[in-house]
């Protein structure tokens, strides 16, 4: 276990050292409203001094990791420091932890099925008047486009971070929320669609693929057609 | 989280693996703890596996209350009392299949805690009650019993709000837990006793954080300051933030598991969270568990999530398997 002077600048930011830069960028930025003054997480825990040197460092990571020339740079460094520490390892046999062993982390055990959690994170703040609202579904609740938007937009989650997750193009996304039947594709598509759509903004995903279907195939259009034009229609 | 390791035996028959422990805490009081421990158990019970809940708050006890059971006629107190010495004996059943409670009603007003040696002994036998899951609602504080619970746990639990106090408190919690289960699990004397110094706050040698404690066991003796830094990944706090209000509050998860590893060097998992909701308050009104009384609130879908989670560790290993849809209960019931 090391100390937080001890960590290398991926470990600082809690990043693989393979990261790519956006992500650098997320996880800075996410380092840097948890360690912000201020910051709820960080009361009591602490001690101001200390809460400065670690903005710095994060701040340092930061600025190393996101130039890929200086990140280049650092690697190399690492690199040469992790060969060495491999060398007087074997060669003192079991001398003291170097600075930069690199630990390996458990992988995380109880991941049961994907969650949306996570995304939360990277969504940008819509403000949102109704956050509070938390509707209390009767049993009988419809899972319309609408409803599935409100989960949405409570969990401040963008129709863009929806896509990146479940590879569903924004458009066809929208489509759903907005009921536009006629323009979606064949049910067993817009079954998969709203399966994962609900599972990202933590409604029931049975439940809601079972209502929106329900509704989808009972307003079956004369010729749901494939041909159709995604951008046709206003 | 006591021996890390994993409990092996095939459920045949007369055999069956011990029951995971699970404790619930947090520090702070009036944080949800125990709405918590009551409707987590009630939907780990819902998919299918058998629980346990005890109420291991023996001066504010009502996880009975939350969970919408009367109060059985025996408890805890009988067995602080020694009138009853097989714990198992006070796992009552309940109106909801597959879960059972051990309450801690009528405690003695004049000493309701255990002793050391009934605790020991009372962990011991949740050990052996015949269930895959015993959940431990713990009271509020940083009470040793309390943190004998936690750190005789498989799993612990550490249950924030999104308010300073909580946070505090929360914290506090944890640094119990890391200086008493280093200072539990350590053999070595002389680190035991720096652990030791290291626990009164204002310490001479100047070790203010866990961090601190490892550098400074490190130097006392190598070896036995590496044999501490791994004891430290026994601990592996899992965290769910209560009362979430906000896409901010929710954040806050993520940030807390960020402070355990630059704090305190352990791994925490956050486990999710629960919205603030005001059917929790109906449920408790109607004494009936929220995911049994509004199963559709967001709040009642957040803990079936966290339930499955935490379920996740119990289907993992194969003793352990869900009974059929078939056997659940109520015609309500579905997976979250
Ligand atoms: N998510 C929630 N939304 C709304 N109210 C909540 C929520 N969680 C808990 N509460 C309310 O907070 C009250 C206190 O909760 P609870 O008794 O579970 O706290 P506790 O942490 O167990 O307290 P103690 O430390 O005293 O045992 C409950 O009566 C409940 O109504
Ligand atoms: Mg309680």
């Amino acid at each position: 276990m090391k100390s937080i002077l001890d960590q290398n600048f991926y470990e600082l930011l809690e990043v693989q050292p393979d990261a790519p830069t956006d992500e650098i960028e997320r996880a800075y930025q996410i380092a840097h409203s948890t360690y912000d003054t201020g910051s709820l997480a960080l009361y009591s825990v602490f001690e101001e001094g200390d809460a400065v040197v670690l903005r710095e460092r994060l701040d340092t990571a930061y600025r190393v990791l996101s130039d890929s020339a200086s990140r280049r740079e650092y690697d190399a460094a690492i690199a040469a420091e992790c060969a060495e520490v491999d060398l007087e390892a074997n060669g003192n046999n079991g001398g003291s932890v170097g600075p930069l062993e690199i630990e390996l982390e458990l992988p995380l055990e109880i991941e049961f099925e994907a969650e949306a959690e996570p995304q939360i994170i990277a969504s940008s703040s819509v403000e949102l008047g109704e956050f509070d609202d938390f509707e209390d579904d009767p049993e009988d609740t419809v899972y319309d486009g609408d409803r599935l938007r409100r989960a949405r937009l409570r969990r401040e989650l963008e129709l863009e971070h929806i896509a990146s997750i479940t590879k569903i193009t924004p458009t066809y996304l929208s489509f759903l929320e907005e009921d536009r039947f006629d323009d979606l594709p064949a049910p067993v598509y817009v079954r998969g669609f709203v399966t994962a759509y609900a599972r990202c903004v933590g409604l029931d995903p049975a439940l809601v693929a079972r209502s929106y279907m329900e509704r989808f195939e009972s307003t079956a259009p004369p010729k749901r057609s494939r041909k159709k034009n995604l951008f046709a229609r206003s | 989280m006591k021996t890390g390791s994993k409990k092996k035996g095939a459920r045949t028959g007369t055999e069956r693996a011990a029951p995971r422990l699970i404790a619930l805490g947090g520090g702070k009081g009036g944080i949800g703890k125990t709405f918590l421990a009551a409707n987590l158990s009630v939907a780990l019970s819902r998919l299918g596996l058998e629980v346990v809940a005890v109420d291991a708050d023996l001066e504010g006890s009502n996880l009975h209350t939350c969970l919408g059971v009367e109060p059985p006629p025996m408890s805890l107190a009988d067995f602080v009392a020694d009138r009853e010495v097989d714990v198992g004996k006070l796992a009552a059943a309940t109106s909801i299949p597959n879960l059972r409670l051990i309450a801690a009603t009528h405690a003695n007003l004049w000493s309701p805690q255990p002793s050391d040696e009934q605790r020991v002994a009372l962990v011991g036998h949740l050990r052996k009650l015949p269930a895959d899951i015993v959940l431990i609602d713990l009271g509020a504080g940083t009470h040793p019993a309390v943190m004998d619970y936690y750190l005789s746990a498989d799993e612990g639990v550490v249950v924030f709000a999104p308010e300073p106090t909580s946070v505090e408190n929360g914290y506090s919690f944890m640094r119990a837990a890391f200086y008493r289960g280093m200072h539990r699990w350590m053999s070595d004397e002389p680190l035991r006793d720096l652990i030791a110094q290291a626990m009164d706050q204002h310490n001479e040698r100047g070790i203010r954080t866990p961090l601190d404690l490892l550098r400074a066991a490190r130097a006392l003796d190598p070896a036995g300051g590496r044999r501490l830094e791994k004891l430290v990944h026994r601990l592996r706090p899992r965290i769910i933030l209560n009362e979430a209000r906000s896409a901010t509050d929710i954040k806050m998860g993520f940030a807390i598991k960020s402070v355990c590893l630059k704090y305190f060097g352990i791994e925490a998992d956050y486990l999710g969270y629960v919205n603030h909701d005001d059917v929790v308050r109906k449920s408790v009104l109607a004494r009936k568990p929220l995911v049994l009384s509004h199963p559709k609130s967001d709040a009642a879908i957040y803990v079936g999530r966290i339930a499955r989670k935490l379920a996740a560790g119990s289907f993992r290993s194969k003793a352990v398997r869900p009974k059929a849809r078939s056997n659940a209960p109520a015609p309500t019931h579905r997976k979250l």
